[in-house]
């Protein structure tokens, strides 16, 4: 590996990042007028009781009060809006749901929230082609909903599915708890309508994979509002598979269930899903749903196998036989679709439903490759008994997208040492050769941490497309990308890539 | 790391969009500075342990009717909250914007189904809305409107008069009125809400009585206390006649007591906590005297409330335990049919129809009660249930909001009714009088309407369902 | 002048790239010197078979780490020791293309209507930009949402923006068993015929129309490949039928064979539209020949006169229809239309382009018009900084 002696022609980590070099702007009665000359007077929100609904999203512990929320009814408005903010010189960020756990849509300061919940229409649902066109307001599980009847369905579907809408798994590139199978949102958007901070309207994207020219959609996805706004997807539908079946295995350890992941893969079964719960989110989620899991069992999988009907019987038989192998204490095999409705219910609602067992807690999102799932499970739990917190676990274990919820108690004064857990279990999943985020994003929450996962050279290059898009930095100013405002003058230094240190890396 | 609330540019808008500037919170709080409860006064405000199980997730979202219209964070249950917790912290005054945003809620507790964390939304905001009542000023129209509503609704001798009004006004009104009334100037829209809620009702229906005591048949089950209801009783008569048959066929004697009176549901979920908590005591005292096993109701609203009373008259120490008792006994009437169709007496004739069922908020999101009148209407041969999109989300009637909200509630009925006609039912059935009247606004002639007990009771007898002709 | 340097290292390519002055043709096997638009004469040509091997491989997690100058077929070889494989299937990488030059051309085959192109399995890249800057996106997790998707920025540009040095790849297990069904089919027959196949439930891996017969692949099981393909030969009635091993192999080798085939007169032409258009857009190409087709993906293949009225005649008609063109082969010294009319986004192409290699030192022309060449009256500057 060279030494990165090379000078990035911009610092991302530098003191020309947005946040620091936004100039104060002027806002206030005149901004509101522009707005209302493009929207009616009530869809332009000023009163300091609405703008403060909007100061957070799903990630309550980062917020900022917005000069102002504008709620556009179509594409066109959203265009007209995002011209007022660039000829008024002011940031954006565009929100769906707000469900977002990485603060990806807090408001920027002296900014404007562009809510894209108007925009709720589904456009087309074409059956012949297998696709669905999308206003981005579009809650993603409604896709499904409309495409049923046609025998068809969406298959990202993050566990906010009922309520994160298209345009929001665009920002991010939601997964889901398919995703191991079928891929994630970039695998199956075709085409967007895209407004830039300019405010001018393009296509990224066509009406098949096919690709002219470098893959601009690709890089649109996933890039958290700092590009553009969507304002029209177009998203493949797949065929309702045959057969689906479903077991819910309790094991007498986590180390158990995880062999059996390994064994799963091993026999060359991709299964749709295997996700991964621990007592203590089994406890939560049980309490909430009634779901039917166990809530003593020390660990418990959920494998959901899809497919033709022959291959599938045959693969869950092997299936069960791998999980019986590693002593699965009860094995719940649901027989209808509305009792697997129910077991997946117990799973997706698992980081609400923590609510219930602590006051407070912290959802993290991070990635260690499959075969180190074991090794990060131990030193977490290691790592929780030395801060004294409880750490509940509930994991898309196909992928090795680890979600820890570090449980706390704000009164008890338990915050500080909780994100710190929190902060080092994402670290710990990049020493280990993973990732920050597995679908939950950068966002504000995590930009401090990116330092740790890429090089300055790195963000350099990313931030030089950004402007290539964005040149004032007006999409989400502030996220992705640390910047001094928000992690100090000096975030935390690049650690080389256990890959780059060694040129190969010994894993198993 | 957590940053705290930046604060935003100061601004001020208020100007702009013709609002009144809220009061300075020293003057709301009579000059005694921000309390201990923030904006709230110090009787039963939102309790904080129930404000801080919201995690902000916003599961609530898509099924919040005011969210499924306008989209808006603070018209969500996840917004309201956050505006109850900013109230507590003494951060916003309770006049102005925090009460225009409670005021939309319709309560229908489809976000308590809804929400993964448990939030008690339904105390929240009963806590909410009485903090309201007694320490926000109303405009001199809308104070008046409230109290013409419950000066009407909870009193059968003036609903029954209000029905002979209406019968001969429905029997009277001219065509024309339609045209008249579409040009009525928007802050009428109340009084024009009013006027179409009126339900056709028949003046020997609404002069009927429930006869004291029914007699159940053969071997007894038991003293069933029946709540004959203000609304109800005067322009549903049939459905409670329809109540009594069901469980008297099915072994029940039923009691009907005749000084009973309104249950306090329709003031309890406006924040008329005082009204409500005095009309419980009454309720509670006359089923006391009629010495019975189970208090059934056929109205989702009154059930719910009534199994609230416990909370309500917590603090009283001599109406708590009593509360508590009648409370307990509290039963939709779905649940007692429920519970005997494993041994059920009478016959059910088959019916042949295709029933869509709408579940009232009050009984789906409120008491959780979904899979009892589902299994009671196919107990009924050749009932062909179907399922209705969107159902988690409100019809508009709400109790009282449809005539305190009536553009928001015309928006849902619309809704509801568009996607009524959509699941192509010969039949819709209900068990709430507020959504029957609704619904028949927005639906109009297209669909006959039933409470699911009188489609019960015509099984039962062998009959046609009234209205399916 | 023209140079050919062929780094062996990192290093060596990052060297390269500083050290060489001027303009710089990237090139690996050289299987699509010739398509996309014609390149300028380059200072250097940069070739990456150098920089060839597996990085590391972690069958467990069933990801890889790759030279990008390593011919895929040998990458192929070395992964199905493993029974695992990168799961698409270009048809020149029989010639020995290249990973990289996949990945740049974004070319794929026929199994890309389950498992998509490239784009879809890279999760990791290293690069190097005109001015040096080795940079990093993605990782070694398939599920990883940290930082821009750069990687995909150089998945079909043509050689452009910047040099690929290792990409990492997701990896998928060799199916026990791969089973064919043929159907014959006249070619205005093959969309109805085809849905007939994605209506089904016996989930192909692949379905192509060539020379008159419409192929349906099918992957998986022992068991279960084999009675799926029987199942859909049933559903397709009388004129489908399950090939036998050998002949299903020499049935896709013809499919591939055709989409690579080269003539001395003729161009290749790659479009890709919503299936439901496909038909139309076919008939339109009048002159077309040597047509292979994907009815369910929309995606086709066909050999036009080497004629630039032809060609921007056909760009035109597919970009009418919403869909996307490229050529892909010329004969030499043909000067033909590379893309169809340049779509709103190019003016992000510029921009994007111009903040990664603003001289356009690599690949200069390969884009063009949609990235105009810069302007001829000063000479690249080389090195920016």
């Amino acid at each position: 590996m060279p030494e990165r002696t090379m000078e990035a022609p911009h610092g991302g980590t530098g003191n020309d990042a947005p946040g620091a070099a936004t100039p104060p702007v002027a806002v206030g009665p005149e901004l509101a007028r522009a707005f209302r000359d493009v929207l009616p007077a009530d869809l332009v929100i000023t009163d300091e009781v609405g703008r403060r609904s909007y100061e957070c999203d799903g990630l309550t512990g980062f917020r900022q009060i917005p000069a102002l929320v504008v709620l556009p009814r179509d594409a066109d408005e959203v265009a007209a809006c995002v011209r007022v903010c660039a000829r008024h010189g002011v940031p954006f960020v565009a929100r769906g749901a707000g469900t977002g756990l990485s603060g990806g849509a807090m408001p920027v300061a002296d900014g404007v929230v562009i809510s894209l919940q108007k925009l709720r229409r589904i456009l087309e649902i074409d059956v012949e082609n297998r696709r669905a066109v999308l206003e981005p307001g579009v809650y993603n599980l409604e896709i499904s909903k409309a495409a049923a009847p046609y025998g068809l369905y969406y298959a990202p579907d993050p566990s906010s599915q009922q309520v994160c809408t298209i345009g929001g798994n665009v920002a991010e590139n939601s997964g889901g708890a398919h995703c191991l199978k079928y891929g994630f949102t970039t695998n199956h958007v075709l085409e967007m309508e895209v407004v830039l901070a300019d405010g001018s309207v393009v296509t990224l994207g066509g009406p098949t994979g096919e690709q002219a020219g470098p893959d601009l959609r690709g890089l649109f996805i996933g890039s958290e509002g700092t590009l553009g706004i969507c304002t029209k997807v177009t998203v493949r539908l797949l065929q309702t598979p045959e057969t689906v079946r479903t077991v819910l295995a309790d094991f007498p350890s986590i180390e158990a269930a995880g062999d059996t992941v390994g064994d799963i893969v091993d026999a060359a079964i991709i299964p749709a899903a295997v996700e991964m719960m621990d007592s203590l989110s089994m406890e939560a989620s049980e309490a909430a749903t009634g779901a039917g899991l166990t809530v003593d069992a020390p660990a418990a999988l959920i494998i959901e196998l899809d497919g033709p009907a022959d291959e599938v019987e045959a693969e869950f038989s092997h299936l069960t036989a791998i999980c019986e192998r590693h002593g699965a204490t009860r094995m719940h095999v649901p027989a209808e679709a509305e009792e697997r409705q129910k077991v997946w219910k117990g799973r997706k609602a698992a980081f609400a439903a923590v609510g219930r067992i602590s006051p407070d807690y912290i959802v993290q999102d991070g990635v260690v490759p499959r075969t180190r799932l074991a090794e990060v499970l131990t030193r977490i739990a290691e790592m929780g008994r030395d801060a004294g917190l409880r750490v509940a676990n509930v994991f898309h274990a196909g992928d090795g997208n680890l979600h820890p919820l570090v449980l706390y108690s704000e009164a008890a004064g338990e915050h500080d040492a909780a994100e710190k857990l929190s902060t080092d279990i994402a670290e710990l999943c990049v020493e280990l050769g993973g990732s920050l985020s597995g679908e939950h994003g950068i966002g504000t929450d995590k930009a401090c941490s990116m330092p740790r996962m890429f090089s300055s050279d790195d963000l350099a290059v990313m931030h030089r497309v950004r402007h290539a898009f964005d040149p004032d930095d007006r999409c989400n100013p502030g996220k992705v990308f640390p910047t001094p405002r928000l992690c100090g003058e000096r975030p935390g230094p690049y650690r080389p890539h256990p890959l780059e240190e060694a040129g190969v890396i010994e894993r198993l | 790391m957590t940053t705290h609330p930046t604060p935003g540019p100061t601004l001020d808008f208020s100007s702009e969009r013709g609002e009144k500037p809220a009061p300075e919170r020293a003057d709301l709080l009579g000059g005694a500075g921000p309390s201990e409860f923030g904006s709230f006064d110090a009787h039963h405000p939102p309790a904080q342990e129930l404000l801080d199980d919201c995690v902000h997730c916003g599961f609530c979202l898509p099924t919040c009717p005011t969210y499924a219209l306008w989209g808006e964070e603070m018209d969500s249950p996840r917004g309201r909250i956050y505006l109850m917790e900013m109230a507590e912290k003494g951060e916003i005054p309770l006049e102005g914007s925090f009460t225009t945003h409670i005021d939309r809620c319709l309560g229908c507790m489809a976000c308590v189904t809804a929400c993964p964390s448990g939030v008690q939304y339904d105390r929240l905001l009963e806590a909410t809305r009485p903090q309201i009542e007694r320490n926000v000023p109303r405009s001199r129209s809308d104070r008046w409107f409230r109290e013409a509503i419950f000066a009407l609704f909870p009193y059968k001798r003036r609903l029954r008069a209000a029905s002979l009004g209406g019968a001969l006004y429905q029997r009277l009104r001219p065509k024309s009125m339609d045209k008249l009334l579409a040009r009525v100037p928007e802050r009428f829209g109340r009084l024009v809400a009013m006027e179409s809620l009126l339900p056709p009702v028949s003046v020997r229906d609404a002069f009927r009585r429930m006869p004291e005591r029914t007699p159940g048949i053969g071997p007894r089950r038991g003293r069933v206390g029946l709540l004959t209801g203000c609304v109800q009783d005067v322009f549903f008569h049939p459905v409670n006649e329809a109540t009594a048959r069901v469980l008297a066929a099915e072994g029940w004697d039923v009691i009907a007591p005749r000084e009973q009176a309104c249950c306090g549901a329709l003031g309890l979920h406006a924040g008329r906590e005082a009204e409500a908590i005095e009309r419980a005591k009454k309720l509670i005292a006359v089923f006391e005297r009629a010495q019975v096993d189970t208090i059934a109701t056929n109205v989702a609203g009154c059930g719910s409330s009534m199994k609230e009373y416990g909370e309500l008259l917590a603090d009283d120490p001599e109406w708590a335990e009593r509360a508590a008792a009648f409370a307990a006994k509290v039963r939709d009437i779905s649940e007692v049919v429920d519970e005997t169709l494993a041994d059920a007496r009478a016959r059910r004739h088959p019916i042949e129809a295709r029933v869509v069922y709408h579940d009232a908020c009050h009984l789906g999101h409120a008491q959780k009660i979904r899979s009892e009148p589902r299994r009671v209407l196919r107990a009924i041969p050749g009932v062909e249930l179907l399922e209705l999109p969107e159902a988690e989300i409100c019809c508009g009637s709400a109790g009282i909001y449809n005539m305190l909200q009536p553009q928001a509630a015309s928006d849902l009925g619309h809704r509801k009714a568009g996607n009524i006609r959509g699941t192509g039912a010969d039949l819709l059935v209900t068990a709430n009088p507020g959504c029957l009247l609704q619904i028949r606004k927005y639906l109009g002639a297209d669909l006959p309407m039933l409470h699911p007990i009188q489609l019960v009771d015509a099984s039962i007898r062998g009959v046609r369902p009234p209205e399916m002709g | 002048m023209t140079d050919t340097i062929t780094p062996r290292s990192l290093d060596e390519l990052r060297d390269a790239v500083i050290d060489r002055p001027g303009t710089i043709r990237i090139a690996g096997a050289g299987t699509a010197h010739d398509w996309a638009g014609t390149p300028e004469p380059a200072d250097t040509v940069l070739d990456t078979t150098g920089l060839s091997g597996i990085v590391t491989h972690n069958p467990g997690d069933m990801t890889v780490e790759v030279w990008a100058g390593t011919p895929f077929g040998a990458l192929q070889t070395d992964l199905g020791e493993h029974h695992q494989r990168v799961a698409v299937d270009p048809a020149r990488a029989a010639e020995g293309a290249t990973l990289g030059g996949l990945f740049a051309t974004a070319d794929a085959g026929p199994r890309s209507l389950q498992y998509g192109s490239l784009r879809d399995l890279v999760i990791g890249a290293t690069i190097v930009l005109a001015d040096g800057t080795v940079a990093r996106s993605g990782g070694h997790v398939i599920k990883n949402v940290a930082g821009y998707d750069l990687t995909k920025l150089l998945h079909g540009a043509q050689g452009t923006l910047g040099v690929l040095a290792r990409l990492v790849l997701r990896l998928h297990p060799t199916p026990q068993v791969t089973a064919t069904v043929a159907a014959s089919c006249e070619r205005s027959a093959m969309a109805g015929l085809a849905r007939r196949v994605a209506d089904s439930p016996v989930e192909p891996t692949a379905v192509e129309w060539h020379a008159g017969r419409l192929l349906s692949l099918l992957e998986g099981s022992e068991s279960g490949a084999e009675a799926r393909a029987r199942r859909l030969a049933e559903i397709l009635g009388s004129d489908a039928a399950v090939l036998a091993p050998d002949d299903a192999t020499q049935a896709w080798e013809a499919h591939a064979a055709a989409v690579r085939a080269r003539s001395d007169d003729r161009a290749v032409f790659r479009f890709g539209v919503t299936p439901s258009e496909l038909p139309r857009v076919l008939d339109a190409l009048e002159s077309a020949t040597g047509v292979t087709a994907s009815p369910r993906t929309g995606v086709a293949t066909v050999a036009l006169p080497a004629d630039a009225d032809v060609v921007a005649t056909a760009h035109r008609r597919v970009a009418e229809a919403g869909g996307t063109s490229t050529l892909r082969q010329r004969p030499a010294g043909a000067a033909l239309p590379a893309f169809g009319p340049a779509p709103a986004s190019a003016t992000v192409l510029r921009a994007v382009a111009a903040s990664l290699d603003p001289d356009q030192r690599f690949g200069r022309g390969r884009l063009a018009p949609w990235l105009p060449l810069p302007d001829q009256t000063g000479q690249p500057t080389g090195v920016s900084a």
